[in-house]
């Protein structure tokens, strides 16, 4: 059977030829990354096909759909899968670099393999920059602002870049649909491409192999099955620890994007390290008569200089032999930067966490998935805020999203406040519900409700909680019940 | 370092899919298990990832009901006075699609006065349970009508009323309908479906049914567009 689909087609022996492979001096598990880099990929495109069954690319479309994708447990296990995927796959690719690096595999007659490698470790990035602005949410929004912000301080084109990946002048449905198109088909397809390459350079060179003096006295192994065997080993333990994070540790949806709310974005961990970086430096200097933007320096001018220097490494590295006394420099080199990329992302996550420790919490996902078409009410909709901006405004910041800008509610889940006779009747117990929160079933002209309320006891002050009982009491609908003052909630008693 | 790993053993390496060709036994043997190993962990990392792929793919269950949408009151006097033709009767269908917001669509069905004995007798592929029951979960006729949905029980495109012919036709395929639903031509295997319906406060309401196209039985799809 094989032999007749063989004599027709060549697969089969095509197949033994790909997995005939002299591999020099021995199968070693010092050699597996650049395969588990290459098995987080096909995990990336099997998952990130799939999602795209369930995603729909546009600003009205791109949250909620990814909201299902959330609600439903099998889809959310594939982008779990695709999220920490993404995360192993950079991982991978960066500890691949550096394998190659120490071992000094990308000698003479490796630079070309070394510059696609380098290529594709930069689609790679694109790649994790573009899928973190799809689920469109808050931290998507504001992390996307952040990075096209950047892109647009580069020098003579980088306007003009920003301006194209965004689609417009801002962020919209245009960036969403450009960032889709970047990441699910121009990356993909590149990196393939790029895969292809390196692989064919790889077999036109063979394994570089272990370091030593005489490359000629050392025993070819086996590709196959010895090898293999150690790449799928290691491939597997990075498997089980992506799907063991996907149960574990899975992405949070925040609320949907809103260009008017306040949000301390956080980058993704392989961006900190930049992200540190821009932190450490003030934003200009200056020296004399001249006003130097060290901002340009640190997102623009250094990452640049040095993704150049590691791209022309095999020209600057100049020295034939690969033995680690010859390299000394370099691989001192070497280790200098990579303690500071971990001391920038140390310091980039601290960062980060104290600006969002002083930030407005992020609502609990289980508030977000269920808060339904809330999001999709027009902003500015809201009832009379002339009368009452402070109560309006703590009313759209903290209640909106899961009573509705109107009030309205969600049918089954989170009452209506315009026209509920609780909310108009007593306003001690109003003022009990916005304070100790409300758990279980409750029933409201008839209809049941189920949701959770939160106590913004702690959060809110005694005045933004009198500001928004007024509001809600007086301003929802066609409520007009009395005002509450600050003292009546100092003075609440259950 | 990575010499460590190198079998001392491998001299030969002629033949990569089978490892058996001419090393020792021991070799062979964990060869052969590197091999099925190997193959193992990719079968169990394509079970991991097919089993969610697959379930993904079915869709959840339809909503339970659909909503009733009110008829206009000027055509159903229409179908009041109306004899031996349809009445076209619109309304406003509320659905929801996915994770979109409630969607809404002008929508019509078609409405026919009906004597309840005689309109038993005419559509025995409605009423064909025991006892006569019809093989649809809720009264057929009220108030003296009959609502049909507009789609063709053939393939489901939206058939029309035929003055000249005195039939409901449709354009697609040719099937043909007398002034009672009932298949007289063409490829459709049962007559026209009918829609719920019931009086509300002075006026009446229907909810919408898509049935599969192409059965000789009534078997609700969706209450959706």
């Amino acid at each position: 059977m094989l032999n007749w689909i063989d004599k027709r087609t060549g697969f089969v022996s095509m197949t033994k030829d790909f997995l005939t492979e002299d591999v020099p001096g021995g199968a070693s598990y010092w050699y597996v990354f650049g395969s588990a880099t290459l098995f987080a990929m096909i995990v990336q495109i099997v998952t990130g096909i799939f999602l795209t069954f369930f995603y729909a690319p546009s600003a009205a479309t791109a949250w909620e759909s990814t909201r299902a994708i959330y609600l439903n447990p099998y889809t959310h296990f594939l982008l779990s899968v695709h999220y920490w995927g993404a995360s192993a796959m950079i991982a991978l690719v960066f500890l691949h670099l550096l394998q190659v690096l120490i071992f000094g595999a990308y000698k003479s007659p490796r630079e070309l393999q070394w510059v696609v490698g380098v290529l594709l470790l930069l689609v790679t990035l694109v790649l994790g920059l573009t899928g973190y602005l799809l689920p469109w949410d808050m931290d998507a929004y504001f992390a996307s602002q952040v990075s096209l912000n950047i892109t647009g301080l580069a020098p003579i084109a980088g306007p003009f870049i920003q301006h194209i990946a965004q689609g417009g002048g801002g962020m919209g449905t245009e960036t969403i649909n450009r960032f889709f198109g970047l990441h699910v088909w121009l990356m993909p397809a590149a990196l393939l491409a790029l895969v292809g390459a390196h692989l064919t350079i790889f077999r036109h060179n063979g394994p570089a192999g272990p370091v030593v003096e005489d490359p000629r006295t050392l025993k070819p192994g086996r590709f196959w099955p010895d090898q293999m065997f150690m790449d799928g080993a290691f491939s597997f333990i990075v498997f089980v620890i992506i799907v063991f994070l996907a149960f574990a540790a899975p992405p949070y949806l925040d609320a949907k994007a809103d260009p008017t709310k306040f949000f301390v974005p956080y980058p993704a961990w392989y961006f900190l390290s930049l992200f540190g970086l821009l932190g450490l430096v003030p934003p200009e200097i200056h020296v004399g008569p001249l006003t130097i933007s060290l901002e340009l320096i640190a997102t623009i001018i250094v990452p640049t200089l040095f993704l150049l220097v590691v791209l022309l490494l095999p020209w600057l590295d100049r020295s034939r032999s690969r033995s680690f006394a010859a390299r000394a420099g370099l691989l001192w080199a070497t280790t200098i930067v990579i303690i500071g990329i971990v001391g920038l992302t140390i310091f980039g996550q601290v960062t980060t966490m104290i600006k969002q420790a002083a930030a407005p919490p992020s609502p609990p996902e289980s508030v977000v998935l269920s808060q339904a078409e809330a999001a999709t009410v027009p902003a500015g909709s809201s009832g009379s805020t002339a009368a009452n901006p402070a109560g309006a405004k703590v009313f759209s910041t903290n209640c909106a999203s899961c009573h509705g800008a109107q009030g309205t509610g969600v049918p089954g889940t989170f009452p209506p406040l315009a026209g509920n006779p609780v909310v108009t009747g007593d306003a001690n117990k109003v003022i009990g519900i916005v304070l100790d929160g409300l758990h279980g079933s409750i029933s409201v002209s008839g209809q049941t409700y189920n949701g959770m309320m939160p106590a913004w006891k702690g959060t809110l002050s005694n005045k933004d909680v009198a500001d928004v009982v007024t509001y809600i009491r007086g301003s929802l609908g066609s409520n007009k019940a009395s005002a509450v003052t600050e003292a009546q909630v100092a003075g609440f008693k259950p | 370092m990575s010499k460590s790993n190198a079998d001392a053993s491998d001299g030969v390496h002629s033949n990569a899919l089978s490892p058996q060709d001419g090393d020792q036994d021991e070799t062979v043997s964990r060869r052969t298990f590197m091999a099925n190993a190997t193959l193992t962990i990719g079968g169990v990392v394509g079970l991991v990832l097919a089993v969610p792929i697959v379930g993904s793919l079915i869709p959840p269950k339809n909503a339970a009901a659909g909503s009733w949408a009110p008829l206009s009151a000027q055509e159903l006097d229409e179908l009041q006075k109306a004899t031996s033709k349809p009445v076209k009767l619109t309304f406003t269908l509320k659905y929801s699609d996915a994770y979109l917001p409630e969607q809404s669509a002008e929508q019509y069905c078609w409405g026919i006065k009906v004597d309840p004995e005689k309109f038993r007798a005419a559509r025995p592929d409605i009423f064909n349970q025991p006892g006569g029951k019809a093989d649809v979960d809720y009264s057929v006729v009220n108030m003296g009508f009959v609502i049909f949905s507009p789609i063709c029980p053939h393939l489901g495109c939206y058939y029309n009323w035929s003055e000249a012919q005195n039939r409901f036709m449709c354009p697609c395929h040719g099937s043909q309908y007398t002034f009672d639903g009932t298949h007289v031509a063409g490829p459709a295997p049962r007559g026209l479906d009918p829609l719920p319906f019931r009086e509300q406060s002075g006026s009446a309401e229907v909810t919408w049914i898509v049935y599969q196209s192409n059965t000789p039985n009534r078997i609700v799809v969706s209450y959706q567009a």
